[in-house]
């Protein structure tokens, strides 16, 4: 565990590699004169991992007498390569903060307002939180949920923990692209929104990138921002699809400002335009799309014995799509058993024909030479036709891409992604050299490829947040929707109304829209848990019990450290003991499972621990003792082929990076291509799942976005009345991460309290002046509801004049001296359920507002 | 003897201000001082609308105004180019505060124990600090450094004198980068030796353009900037910085 900062350094210098090193630092380190010792006594250098954002960024604290005085980016690490973002620096002041919470606290007040507490001992606080979900297992499962955010050891909590239990777990959600998820899976099968392939991609579409402040598909921030760096100097073009300038600042070549929540009606403006310019990669869309298929007049595919038909030109015929020697048509109209039929490519581009862009010009607010401009230089810059080789293998080269994550999160946000995906098809960008990519590590099919297109709608009663159900059939899980589902269960056919929560490292009352109705959902509760190291908003309305988590000072992982170049895996390691009370988050879990009774033995959480682990036979944990967190982490190490065992990340935290070769990299190269599934322009379910819907009389808002290909229509919020006539959107600040670390007195001081960004020319035909305090009030179009907040206005040219946005990191996040006067979030104005949600149940941040003085 | 400069590449730069945490904690300064400072600029009007970032040390001025008006020779030029603060010898006059056209000098208002963000002396805290304060305080501020042997690093030393960014001269001295430049996640920030043509900020300097802040001063900075342009009249800070009263 001791390790000179020297001797680490000469150790990772070849691990750290040639990418950075030759584009940043050419030539070595400069040799400064050294004219004192080296390193104070008793310093040791700890390898460890940042505990607020999701990447996990590679950590090294320096240590001196036991005391930690500084945080360092690992050089080692393949994800942030020696650096830290503002929140990495400065958590080691959230490390030593007095307002932890210091015990294990039971609630002596009311719930629903500030909470009062007395401190409790550990084994208190557990058996009472063991009894309780004892209690409730043994009555109904149903009755327990689980909720974390980031997860950070998804074996020992969404899987060992939620199995074990048997708790109905609710996604983490949040601020995260679930409707950008469910349409990578459904339409290409990858789990993942969109990124390019930084490496070799030339031309990239930033839309709604706040890569100034926010990491972009998957990643929290530094890993795409050093690649885009790369990238820019080596010539890419990007374009910035955004209401705001901010995100991309300089980085943007060409900025569109588009008008919130049209992001669909641009994506299917391109779809038109590169089939009218007839830049369209027709081998791809043949051999790995359901381009070809047939479709009958009913919407459906024609098969012959489950096989699907394609227009075979050869021998003109139909054929099963997967005859040898064949030649499918795209286009045309066909006539099959007397029946009419086309190929979906030829029925998509009839579909798109009404696209144009003049038309998208008036919906998007963007002109249509400049949207005729991306669209010629997508066709140019894709090179369709062409390959490059990488490591020996020749790889279709379609140097163009996208990138886009939080923009999915509105209302067509599921059919605005699966857009964006088809104009990546038609480009043959999907999967390769410098095209399309979703996934940060190799290409790998996710299992709701199938699940997604085979979902069979069930009747009522369904379980809390609606799982096949006719209301949301494609389901993110949504704590918003699960929120409003508790006020009124009967409405969506739910027979029973949870009573116990566990929210881990979560705080769903600032995180998720719709704050009031977060508050009245998790009202209905009977026990809430929360484990967090704070007394986040969460805790301090509705807990009754908080359980301590530690920050750095635990083990936890395994984390994946792969930048999607190479791979590698990272422990966290404590860097000190707990402070206070506090304990590891792996512990307290092992304990309330002991106290749960459900630790030991087949089917408890040691037994689920050892599968989610993947532990080979001889280093399975022994189902009758409870282990520590340490020799887990030593068990799995070892099984893993790690020989140190967990000593070995004690002393280097992060494994060597191992290039991930091109054939586990690029779609188009692996074996089988592209995982051996078929890209879905068409989604032919979708279509299935509305009549579905249709026929058990649900309302139009369910399903009328269930179309198999991307449909505009005007967003419900536009039916608020025209005095509310600006658009609200809410992004992230690079300062903090959602709610997690508004606290820490570094970072508050550099962004202390909530704004709205206002274009000067708009704010001064209501007469208002930079820096005043106004009202920014929303209206619900579906139920008529208004909700306002007071804050600041400033006065930004980088937006566009019906547009005003709100940073959406306060909201008094966690009961802290620094929280206080943080003011609102503009979650308190964002609405959820009908109207607010996207088709599958994904929360949507746009609404409409008025501001005034 | 080395000729030491900073670089500062703004193509690279997004703004996050991670520099200006890493000094804070690195050099232990109190609140509302920013050795390193950030600025985010917009320019021009909507659509026709520029966004960028600029990071602003001290200049470490070749011709520094603030040397030559101290009194007491508290801040003076070293033979490596550091501009240094001895804060035994500061009588808090701010001479250098006036003097300096950049805004890089920060006076202790408050004693700096009592300007630490929170209270530290909470008695679970200091269990495991010992009482420091700041509780991360970096014991390499202590020593006395270059020729001079002269107390020059860190900051929230007393309350009445002034401070400012050393060149994290406790880092350098060690052979080590600036914090700023050590962490700065995009390569952004460069440091070294100007007598060197193969150190990375003489490569730099050799292959893009450059400019100095108010150059035209005849101040002589240490600090470079390539990439970008000099800030105008028409760049409008945004996201500034204030500090918390």
């Amino acid at each position: 565990m001791r390790i000179s900062r020297r001797t680490f350094l000469k150790g990772s210098a070849a691990a750290s590699g040639g990418l950075l090193a030759s584009r940043f630092l050419f030539g070595e380190l400069d040799t400064l004169m050294a004219q004192q010792p080296s390193s104070q006594q008793g310093e040791e250098w700890i390898p460890t991992a940042c505990w607020i954002g999701k990447q996990d960024c590679g950590m090294l604290a320096r240590r001196i007498d036991g005391r930690v005085v500084r945080l360092v980016g690992h050089p080692a690490h393949p994800r942030n390569r020696g650096t830290l973002c503002p929140k990495g620096v400065a958590q080691i002041m959230a490390l030593y903060d007095p307002n932890r919470v210091k015990t294990p606290l039971i609630r002596t007040n009311e719930k629903g307002v500030p909470g009062q507490w007395r401190q409790a001992t550990w084994d208190e606080a557990l058996t009472l939180v063991g009894e309780k979900i004892r209690e409730v297992r043994e009555r109904d499962p149903r009755l327990l949920l689980w909720q974390k955010g980031r997860s950070k050891g998804k074996a020992f909590y969404d899987e060992a923990f939620v199995k074990a239990s048997g708790a109905t777990r609710l996604h983490h959600g949040a601020f995260c692209s679930d409707a950008g998820y469910r349409a990578g899976e459904y339409t290409v099968g990858i789990s993942g929104v969109l990124h390019p392939d930084f490496r070799h991609t030339r031309y990239l579409l930033a839309w709604g990138w706040n890569l100034t402040n926010a990491g972009g598909n998957q990643l929290c921030w530094i890993t795409w921002p050093q690649q885009l760096i790369q990238a820019k100097e080596r010539g890419m073009k990007l374009v910035a699809i955004d209401p705001r300038l901010r995100g991309a600042g300089h980085f943007a070549d060409e900025w569109l400002p588009i008008r919130p929540a049209t992001d669909l009606a641009l994506a299917l403006a391109l779809c038109h335009l590169l089939i009218a310019q007839g830049t369209i990669d027709r081998e791809y869309l043949t051999k790995y799309t359901n381009a070809p298929f047939l479709i009958g007049e009913d919407g459906f595919f024609l098969r012959r014995e489950d096989k699907e038909l394609v227009w075979d030109l050869a021998s003109n015929a139909p054929r099963p799509y997967d005859s040898p020697g064949i030649e499918p048509a795209l286009e045309g109209e066909y006539v099959v058993d007397g029946a009419p039929a086309k190929p979906a490519f030829q029925a998509f581009k009839e579909h798109v024909a009404q696209y144009t862009p003049e038309w998208a010009a008036e919906v998007c607010g963007v002109p249509a030479d400049a949207i005729e401009r991306v669209a010629r230089e997508l066709g140019e810059s894709a090179r369709i036709g062409s390959t490059i080789v990488i490591d020996g293998v020749a790889v279709p080269y379609r140097p163009v891409a996208i990138m886009a994550y939080h923009m999915a999160q509105q209302e067509l946000g599921f059919q605005a992604v699966r857009a964006m995906l088809l104009v990546m098809m038609l480009l043959g960008a999907i999967g390769a050299a410098g095209g399309q990519r979703l996934d940060v590590g190799p290409w790998k099919i996710h299992e709701n490829f199938e699940k997604l297109d085979k979902i069979e709608i069930k009747d009522p009663p369904y379980n809390i947040y609606l799982k096949d159900s006719m209301f949301f059939p494609i389901n993110s899980n949504n704590s918003a929707i699960v929120a409003k589902v508790m006020q009124n269960p009967e409405k969506y056919g739910v027979d029973y109304v949870p009573e116990v929560i566990i929210v881990h490292m979560n705080n769903p009352l600032v995180a998720f829209a719709s704050q009031p109705d977060l508050i009245e959902g998790y009202k209905k509760f009977k026990f809430v848990v929360v484990i967090d190291p704070w007394l986040s908003k969460t805790a301090d309305l509705f807990a009754d019990v908080v359980l301590p988590a530690a920050t750095l000072e635990k083990y936890e992982g395994p984390l994946s450290a792969t930048d999607q170049y190479v791979d590698a895996t990272a422990l966290r390691i404590p860097v000190m003991s707990p402070l206070f009370q506090s304990r590891g988050d792996i512990e307290i879990y092992l304990d309330l499972c002991e106290k749960a009774g459900i630790l030991f033995g087949e089917g408890g959480y040691l037994h689920h621990l050892n599968e989610a682990l993947k532990l080979k036979d001889e280093y399975k944990l022994p189902l009758d003792r409870k282990p520590t967190v340490r020799e887990i982490f030593d068990r799995w190490a070892k099984s893993a082929g790690i020989t140190d065992g967990v000593a070995y990340f004690e002393k280097n935290g992060v494994t060597d990076s191992k290039p991930v070769p091109a054939t586990k990299l690029y779609g188009y190269v692996t074996d089988p291509p592209f995982g051996g599934v078929r890209h879905r322009l068409y989604g032919e379910s979708l279509g299935r799942y509305r009549e579905e819907m249709r026929r058990r009389g649900v309302a139009e808002t369910y399903w009328r976005d269930y179309t198999p290909f991307p449909t505009w229509r005007k967003p419900t919020m536009e039916e608020s009345p025209p005095e509310y006539d600006l658009y609200l959107i809410s992004y992230k600040l690079i300062e903090f991460k959602q709610s997690r670390s508004s606290q820490i007195p570094l970072l508050a001081e550099l962004a202390p309290r909530e704004w709205v960004e206002i274009n000067p020319r708009t704010a001064r035909a209501r007469g208002i002046n930079d820096g005043d305090e106004v009202w920014v009030e929303s209206h619900n179009a579906v139920t008529g509801e208004t909700r306002r907040v007071r804050t600041i206005a400033r006065y930004r040219e980088g937006i566009r004049p019906d547009t005003v946005g709100m940073p959406h990191h306060y909201g008094e996040a966690i009961r802290h001296p620094w929280t206080a006067g943080q003011g609102p979030t503009p979650n308190s104005l964002f609405f959820t359920g009908e109207g607010y949600v996207a088709n599958t149940a994904d929360q949507s941040f746009h609404v409409k507002v008025r501001v005034y003085k | 003897m080395a000729r030491y400069a900073m670089v500062i590449d703004l193509d690279r730069c997004t703004g996050c201000r991670a520099c200006m945490q890493a000094c804070k904690v690195e050099n232990n300064t109190p609140m509302a001082n920013f050795w390193m400072y950030v600025f985010r600029f917009e320019e021009g009007e909507y659509p026709d609308t520029h966004v960028w970032f600029m990071p602003r040390p001290c200049m470490h001025c070749d011709n520094a105004p603030c040397a030559k008006v101290c009194p007491v020779g508290a801040r003076y030029k070293r033979a490596d180019g550091l501009v240094a603060t001895d804060w035994d010898r500061c009588i808090g006059c701010r001479y250098c505060e006036v003097a300096c056209p950049y805004g890089v000098n920060y006076f202790n208002w408050k004693k700096p124990s009592k300007n630490y963000y929170l209270d530290w002396q909470d008695e679970d805290v200091v269990q495991v600090t010992g009482g420091a304060v700041p509780p991360y305080r970096n014991p390499d501020l202590d020593a006395p450094y270059g020729e001079e042997r002269r107390r020059t690093a860190g900051g929230g030393r007393l309350k009445g004198v002034i401070e400012k960014c050393t060149f994290c001269v406790q880092r350098v001295e060690r052979g080590l980068q600036p914090a700023c430049v050590e962490n700065c996640p995009l390569f952004a920030l460069h440091f070294g030796d100007l007598d060197d043509p193969n150190s990375t900020v003489s490569q730099l300097l050799r292959r893009k353009p450059s400019f100095r802040l108010l150059e035209e001063l005849g101040t002589e900075p240490r600090v470079y900037y390539v990439g970008g342009h000099p800030p105008s009249t028409e760049s409008r800070q945004i996201e500034e910085v204030k500090a918390r009263v």
